[in-house]
């Protein structure tokens, strides 16, 4: 099965959730359409929406809720 | 006072005129100042008056590092012999106490406020002694304040109140500071009331605002067009309350180019003040009748 | 003679070498955060060394050209990118008519200079093109670019052409670690002899906070204080001083536990104590500075901020008489 990486635009922080009390976006196992966020990146004071570039299912997460992440990265793998 | 120069990297000097603030540190620093703009020293970018100290930036390849704190140091010696007379202005400020928006946004940050069960300017008057806002408002706006700095952003004036040290009013900032403050909202921190020249991130408390702008860098206001900021340091300020309909109908006269700040000029005399601190005060306040 | 912005970057902004004299009114110099890298983009395409540039901080802009220009790319790593032909930086080459310049993702680095041959044609405010966002002061209408925004190019001279290249030792960028050198100075005194010495023995990280007003960092030990009784006016706070007047480059730890050091858009002053400034040698490496990068601080005497200053000086010499 073909197989995707969601990479990271920008150097920051990664959040997997909206905001600490709220529930993480997507998790292992979830579809996620092209366009649906799967996180956030802290950067500069403003948070930027990390979106799916492929459909297909979350295979894994490659980095934790935040954790820092350097441009390029990849953030999160996907099923097609 | 015990002036105390200090380096910042190899293009600032920084120098500290007294640690505590007082009229005396502000009118030495200003006056510094003053001599070295007069002085037109070459190689000095930047002349930075503020409360207790101030900075002088330089390009340490026109002039050396050594060089400037020995020019700094000779007119220091120069300061101390003139007299403590400022030709200045003072500025009349209307302000609306106890707004609708400022109110908003204290609301809103009310849990880091070390008081959240009343608003600012409720704690504010009751940690100065006075038993009602009411009184509190009288005393801020009752006495000419000295603008003895300009900044933190662009056109924000401090003010010192020009009391007697046992009637000033302090006030600690917030617990943490708020992410909004209204523009033009009049804050208070420690000694110092400010005027929030642009919206944005304060940890002043906040007690009111003013209709008037202080700050337009499109210069589209009719009274700041010849430059962008309203104040500078050394400038005197005296509050004026007034309601909404005034409010409304000062906002207003500002849109449409027709209203024109009060402002009258002034000698001020530190000895004098000193002498008679109620009575010099009286004077000033006299000009703007 | 126009730019069309198909997409902003996360905050690029016009900047050339700032508008100095205003500061005692609270408006910054500002201008580019590494202005050897804008110097070095300008004399690529053959601008003055000052011209107007944009300057892109982690993620590129895409722009589109109307008329055939000469560009060059500086500082940070970020590949450019014209129709999707891929470009080499620190070297210039042409955009033609219709053309799309866009970016890659950062390799490294934090900002990328953008010059284009002519110059960004927006009008001076008090003596300079800088953006200065917190003011809504100069550059594009005081802001950040956003989508359809359209820039003004200046005259090109004829010394514009493609294939002009800066060799990679004429280049500058912080080491890992980064290093940059402190002359302690203004409230040292307030910190305990041991706090001064774990302040330059630790490796700190830039906060992902960190922006054109002042690059904050974390992950070293909290400074202890000197006993004192606060001084009046100063606030409760032993990290509190009367407020004052904050040089560029100055060292601010409120409540002594994050290192904020003052940058090109700098408040002008305020109530915390500094440990001391970083030299002018070193503040253009604080602009390509990303997240989370380890630094240390290293302290300097005032001859050797001088000293360094006359090595960057030299570097920009020799990359001049390099293009000559």
């Amino acid at each position: 099965m073909a197989r995707h990486q969601i990479i990271s635009p920008l150097p920051g922080t990664f959040y997997n959730k909206p905001s600490p009390d709220q529930p993480s976006y997507k998790s292992e196992g979830d579809t996620v359409q092209v366009g649906d966020i799967v996180g956030l990146i802290e950067i500069m004071k403003t948070f930027h929406e990390v979106q799916s570039d492929a459909a297909g299912t979350i295979a894994s997460f490659l980095v934790d809720n935040e954790e820092p992440i350097q441009a390029g990265q990849p953030l999160v793998e996907l099923k097609l | 006072m015990k002036t105390r120069y200090s380096f910042g990297g190899d293009e600032h000097i920084f120098v500290e005129v007294d640690e505590q603030m007082s009229l005396e540190a502000f009118f030495k620093s200003l006056s510094m100042t003053n001599a070295v703009r007069s002085s037109a020293i070459t190689g000095v970018i930047e002349i930075c008056p503020s409360n207790a100290s101030f900075q002088i930036k330089f390009n340490p390849d026109v002039i050396t590092p050594a060089e400037m704190l020995s020019v700094l140091e000779e007119i220091e010696e120069k300061a101390s012999h003139t007299d403590h007379n400022l030709d200045t202005r003072i500025i009349e400020i209307p302000v609306y106490y106890q707004d609708p928006w400022t109110h908003e946004t204290l609301m809103r940050f009310r849990e880091r406020h070390q008081d959240p069960k009343v608003t600012d300017i409720e704690y504010a008057a009751r940690i100065n002694g006075y038993d009602r806002v009411e009184g509190f408002i009288d005393a801020h706006s009752g006495s000419p304040w000295f603008v003895s700095m300009v900044g933190f952003v662009a056109g924000l004036p401090f003010m010192y109140q020009m009391v007697d040290r046992s009637k000033q009013i302090q006030v600690p900032k917030y617990l943490s500071p708020r992410t909004d403050t209204p523009k033009l909202t009049i804050g208070y921190g420690g000694c110092f009331s400010c005027i929030y020249s642009v919206r944005g991130a304060g940890g002043y408390q906040m007690f009111g605002i003013t209709p008037m702008p202080i700050y337009d860098p499109n210069q589209e206001v009719s009274y700041l067009k010849d430059f962008m900021v309203f104040f500078n340091p050394g400038d005197i300020v005296k509050f004026k309350p007034i309601d909404r309909a005034t409010y409304d109908r000062i906002v207003a006269d500002v849109n449409a180019g027709l209203y024109e700040p009060k402002i009258r000029p002034v000698t001020f005399s530190l000895d004098d003040f000193q002498k008679d601190i109620d009575g010099t005060n009286q004077k000033l306040l006299d000009v703007l009748q | 003679m126009t730019i069309r912005v198909t997409q902003p970057g996360l905050s690029t902004t016009v900047q050339d070498l700032g508008r100095p004299g205003y500061f005692h009114l609270g408006i910054p110099i500002s201008g580019g955060m590494d202005r050897f890298a804008l110097r070095a983009a300008n004399l690529l395409v053959g601008n003055d060394e000052g011209a107007a540039v944009l300057e892109a901080v982690f993620m590129g802009p895409a722009l589109e050209f109307t008329v055939d220009a000469i560009v060059a790319v500086t500082g940070a790593e970020m590949t450019p990118k014209v129709d999707d032909q891929l470009r080499e930086t620190w070297t210039s080459f042409a955009v033609k008519a219709g053309q799309i310049l866009s970016f890659e993702i950062l390799k490294s680095g934090a900002r990328a200079y953008i010059a284009i041959a002519g110059g960004i044609d927006v009008p001076m405010a008090l003596g300079s093109r800088s953006t200065y966002s917190l003011g809504g002061l100069g550059g594009h209408e005081g802001r950040a670019l956003v989508v359809d925004d359209e820039l003004s190019l200046g005259q090109a001279g004829l010394g514009a052409k493609s294939g002009i290249h800066i060799a990679p030792k004429l280049r500058r960028s912080p080491g890992n670690p980064a290093e940059l050198r402190m002359l302690p100075g203004l409230y040292w005194h307030r910190v305990t002899d041991v706090s001064g010495r774990n302040f330059f023995d630790d490796t700190w990280q830039v906060a992902p906070e960190a922006d054109r007003i002042g690059y904050r960092f974390r992950g070293g030990r909290k400074l202890e204080f000197v006993d004192r009784e606060q001084p009046f006016g100063a606030g409760s706070d032993p990290s509190n001083i009367v407020d004052g007047c904050y040089p560029y480059g100055s060292v601010q730890v409120p409540g002594g536990t994050e290192p904020i050091v003052l940058h090109r858009d700098a408040v002008s002053g305020g109530g915390y104590f500094m440990l001391g400034t970083v030299i002018s040698a070193d503040m253009d490496l604080i602009g390509q500075l990303q997240p989370h990068t380890a630094t240390r601080f290293i302290e300097v005497t005032l001859e050797g901020a001088m000293k360094a200053r006359r090595g960057r000086q030299n570097l920009l010499d020799e990359l001049r008489a390099s293009l000559d």
